[in-house]
């Protein structure tokens, strides 16, 4: 919101493709990509966190942050080919909850490919969200590149089958970012069996694109911003000339390279997380790449929330955020430099102090 | 009676240090305006006025600026001047939903006051136009407003008119000849950048702890207005000043709500006529749906449909009615509106766009009323002076 | 004038404590440091409940939710000004302030032993930081 983008005059100076920058007309973002026949794009949405009160009551501010990303998305043109829900539609995975988030949903008029989140797991193992969206993990083709979905978030069979008296107390416990009865989340031998054979079946010269709830990268480990067998998912994906993950769970906007492979990770449509770094008594490793997002002001509920849509250009990933109260980030694969690059919003540098973490 | 000049006191010191920052800018119109803070004592409430360093204030262009405001002339019908809309005696507003322009044609949209827009960081319920001289220039070719098809007829007036020539000859030191739009601008500028308002009741109590200034109610309203009303984030109030204004835009739930199902089309054929060089400033105050599509249609950010400028509360009570569509009467149906979580009757639903900032609120009628109350000691020293002699 | 005060004070602060007799003056041992030390981290304990207890609002949400960790509250740069206070406040109106809208709950009372139990827990996670007052 709120830069002041001039007049009529302006627009009309620089109206076509030169206009990529601070605001982006919708209209003109395939034109502006448009260089081959395996040119797409597709909305990303994520991290609802749907939260039933009682009775037909919900947490109204999450429930406006979905609807909101929905009713944004369908003023896309040209429609997006698909939307992926990147997991944590619900808050506690109750059948209100993911009922209701569907019914959400069902408003989107392309179709939609969904992620399991942990909020969405726990209570009942994804039983009831299998009935509404499909199998937990499966992969698709489209226009060229090969996409997978894996359920990130699952973990050590101790913690998922024997420690807690019941399932609704383990949803609870895992459903706090930061507590220390949680469990590192893992894609695991089952997953990780049925990959191998899925990309065995694939060219290395096609572009794969992993959707993931958890980055399958290790960032931190408090807060489960983090994969426990994200090295072993990472070598199967290197034999690949173009790789792209993309993920959820971190609330926040992060990007990186690992040698071929790019990481993406999208915003909630909830409410934003701080960075690890905020927190004064955590290790982490947030990528060096990453240009952190502007601090929120609690007041506008929609700060720092949004949604996505992505551009594949050739088989890359470029990210345009759409984020409320702020300028609209774009995170484009730089070709050159061989990985994910902000192409306007200032470097922490650059900007002015009250907009940094600390 | 006219809207005092309230810059008078200063307007020599004022002169004299936009002289000495600015040498003769003023002789050379350019088009980027550098902001240069000046007018070190402003009113009780309000921060120091920025002036532009290219357009320092002197009393003989602020004169020349009042009469260009007020002059029927520049118009296709020779009806409309700018205080057509902004009426010095209503409070610079014209107490009309939408305003009406020449030969009966009427707008989309409510004539926000003139007051305090000195301070706006961009013009317009969708911030189109940068600053008070750009701005001034688009009302007299608008086909709803003054509706000149172009600037010669006002030109040929201020070149011929003898007391003009004059009065721009003294001004700025040019001949008949040489007087451009820019230097109409200018002066209008010049003379809006004195229609201030502050020293109110509120300013008094807040500011100058007078604890008599406001009423019983107005001090529970206060505390509505910081606390359970949740206005103070947008109509902001700080510690030793209040604008009542953030300067960003949101959707609050005003016009969008009667055409949700539209938008997604309105907003691709708006695009695409855009794309092929449509000009905003027509289309959104000519056509009403195209209006409602706010900041997004200047901007094209999918976060800004339905979104406006938060403008002032100062005078508010003398500015009736309401928002960008003039839609709400009075204050007890804005209270109401943002009461109900941004919709203006209860039930109704909530537009998708809505800003993040607007929830219910849970206010009780008492509350409600305290809260009216207290929009009421908003009122400037120099507007209540004019309602009482008026009354 | 003021100056002149406060070194008179000192001064004769200075000489109290070399007249006076060591084991009469406030004296405590590592056990009392011990116990005072628990007293606080049990309140920290209580903080860190209240921040995971969907009671503590109206609306079943948390205020680990957003903050987990108590991050990004930054209690070492209060008082400051606040945008949603609109003045400059202390820690706990904006603690109240996150209660009120986040949470949709009533506020606590400065002295309110939830309220100090969460600026306890709050200030706890952010140890070792410096301080730095009235920073945004
Ligand atoms: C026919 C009525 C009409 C006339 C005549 C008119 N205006 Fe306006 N004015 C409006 C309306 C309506 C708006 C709001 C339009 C919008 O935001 O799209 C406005 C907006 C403004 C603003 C912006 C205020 C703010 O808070 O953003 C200023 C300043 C202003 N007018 C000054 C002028 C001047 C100077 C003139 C004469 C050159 C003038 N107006 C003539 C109706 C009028
Ligand atoms: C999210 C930001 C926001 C909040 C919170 C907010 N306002 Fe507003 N206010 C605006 C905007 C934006 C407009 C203009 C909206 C439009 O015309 O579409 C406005 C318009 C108004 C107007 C009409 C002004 C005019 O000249 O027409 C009044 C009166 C008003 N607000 C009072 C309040 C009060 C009282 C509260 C608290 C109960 C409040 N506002 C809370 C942003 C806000
Ligand atoms: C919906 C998310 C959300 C919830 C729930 C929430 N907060 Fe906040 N809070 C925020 C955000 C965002 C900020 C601004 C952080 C920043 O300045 O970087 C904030 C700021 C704060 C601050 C001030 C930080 C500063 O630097 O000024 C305090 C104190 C605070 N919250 C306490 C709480 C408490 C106590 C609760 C529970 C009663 C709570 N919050 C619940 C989102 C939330
Ligand atoms: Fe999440
Ligand atoms: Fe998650």
């Amino acid at each position: 919101m709120s830069t002041i983008n001039n007049s009529r005059r302006n627009f009309i100076k620089h109206s076509g493709i030169a206009l990529l920058g601070s605001s982006l007309p919708i209209s003109l973002v395939e034109l502006a990509f448009a260089e081959t026949t395996q040119n797409f794009s597709f909305a990303y949405i994520s991290d609802s966190h749907i939260q039933h009160i009682k009775g037909a009551e919900f947490v109204r501010n999450w429930d406006q942050g979905l609807k909101r990303a929905v009713a944004e998305a369908n003023l896309l043109t040209p429609k997006p080919d698909f939307v992926i829900f990147g997991g944590d539609l619900a808050q506690l995975g109750t059948k209100e909850e993911l009922d209701h988030g569907a019914e959400m949903l069902s408003a989107l008029s392309p179709k939609v490919h969904h992620v399991m989140g942990e909020h969405d797991y726990y209570l009942d193992l994804g039983e009831y969200w299998e009935k509404l969206f499909g199998p937990q993990y499966y992969s698709f083709d489209h226009k060229g590149v090969h996409f997978v979905v894996l359920n990130s978030i699952r973990t050590y069979d101790e913690w998922t089958y024997k420690r807690w008296p019941t399932n609704v107390q383990r949803m609870a416990e895992m459903a706090g970012l930061d507590n220390p009865n949680g469990s590192p989340f893992m894609v695991g031998d089952e997953q990780r069996k049925w990959l191998k054979a899925d990309l065995a079946k694939i060219p290395k010269t096609t572009p794969v694109v992993v959707f993931s709830h958890s980055p399958l990268q290790k960032i931190y480990k408090g807060w489960n911003f983090w994969t426990e067998d994200a090295e072993q998912i990472q070598a199967m994906l290197k034999p690949f000339k173009q790789a792209s993950v993309i993920y959820g769970h971190v609330h926040q906007i992060q990007y990186n390279q690992i040698g071929n492979i790019s990481f993406n990770s999208v915003m909630a449509t909830a409410w934003p997380w701080p960075y690890p770094q905020a927190y004064a008594q955590a290790e982490q490793y947030l990528p060096k790449l990453t240009v952190p997002m502007n601090r929120a002001d609690p007041f506008f509920e929609r700060d720092a929330t949004g949604w996505q849509f992505i551009n594949m250009a050739n088989g890359r990933v470029d990210m345009h955020f759409s984020l409320d109260s702020n300028n609209s980030r774009t995170v484009g694969f730089n070709k050159s430099k061989k990985r994910p690059e902000d192409t306007v919003y200032p470097s922490e540098a650059k900007r002015t102090a009250p907009q940094t973490h600390y | 009676m006219r809207f005092i000049i309230v810059l008078t006191l200063s307007i020599t010191s004022l002169f004299a240090y936009a002289q000495f920052v600015t040498g003769n800018a003023d002789t050379k119109p350019s088009p980027g305006t550098i902001k240069q803070q000046s007018n070190p004592k402003p009113m009780l409430g309000l921060p120091p006025l920025i002036i532009p360093v290219d357009n320092p204030q002197t009393q003989a262009k602020i004169e020349l600026g009042n009469k260009l405001f007020h002059d029927k002339r520049f118009s296709i019908d020779g009806t409309v001047s700018c205080s057509n809309c902004h009426d010095d005696n209503k409070a610079f507003t014209d107490n009309l939903p939408v305003s009406l322009g020449n030969n009966g044609k009427f707008g989309t949209r409510n004539a926000p006051t003139v007051i305090n827009a000195a301070y706006n960081k961009v013009q317009f319920w969708d911030g189109r136009e940068p600053d008070l001289e750009s701005q001034s220039k688009q009302p007299l070719i608008n086909p709803v407003e003054h509706g000149l098809s172009d600037y010669k007829p006002l030109l040929t007036i201020v070149q011929t008119d003898p007391e003009y020539v004059t009065a721009f000859k003294s001004v700025f030191n040019i001949n008949e000849k040489a007087i451009t739009m820019d230097y109409v601008a200018k002066a209008i500028a010049s003379f809006e950048r004195t229609v201030l308002s502050g020293n109110s009741a509120f300013d008094r109590y807040y500011f100058k702890g007078d604890k008599t200034a406001l009423s019983e109610a107005q001090m529970r309203g206060l505390q509505v207005f910081l606390g359970q009303g949740r206005c103070v984030s947008c109509h902001v109030i700080e510690n030793d000043q209040a604008l009542f204004t953030d300067s960003k835009f949101h959707n609050i739930g005003i016009g969008i709500n009667q055409i949700q199902q539209d938008v997604p089309k309105l907003a691709e054929a708006f695009l695409a006529a855009k794309n092929k060089g449509a000009n905003v400033d027509i289309s959104v105050l000519s056509d009403k749906k195209s209006s409602e599509l706010g900041r997004f249609a200047v901007t094209d950010v999918l976060s800004e449909v339905g979104a406006f400028k938060t403008p002032t509360l100062r005078d508010i009570e003398l500015t009736a009615p309401y928002m960008h569509d003039g839609s709400l009467k009075n204050l007890n149906d804005v209270v109401k509106h943002y009461n109900n979580g941004g919709v203006t009757k209860v039930g109704d639903p909530v537009n998708p766009y809505l800003s993040g900032g607007i929830r219910p609120l849970k206010l009780d009628n008492n509350q409600i009323d305290d809260l009216v109350a207290f929009l009421k000691a908003l009122t400037g020293s120099k507007a209540a002076n004019l309602a009482a002699k008026e009354n | 004038m003021f100056k002149a005060n406060i070194t008179m004070k000192t001064a004769l602060l200075g000489s109290l404590l070399v007249f006076a007799n060591a084991s009469i003056a406030d004296e405590f041992t590592d056990a009392d440091v011990k116990r005072w030390e628990q007293q606080f981290m049990d309140t920290v304990k209580q903080g860190r409940e209240l921040w995971t207890s969907p009671k503590l609002g109206n609306n079943g949400v948390v205020c680990a939710q957003c903050h987990p960790n108590a991050a990004n509250t930054h209690p070492e740069t209060y008082p400051k000004f606040q945008k949603q206070l609109g003045k400059v406040a202390p820690l706990w109106e904006m603690i109240n302030w996150c209660l009120k809208n986040p949470l949709e709950g009533q506020p606590l009372a400065a002295d309110d032993p939830k309220m100090i139990a969460l600026q306890a827990y709050v200030t706890h996670e952010r140890r070792g930081v410096k301080l730095e007052p009235g920073k945004h």
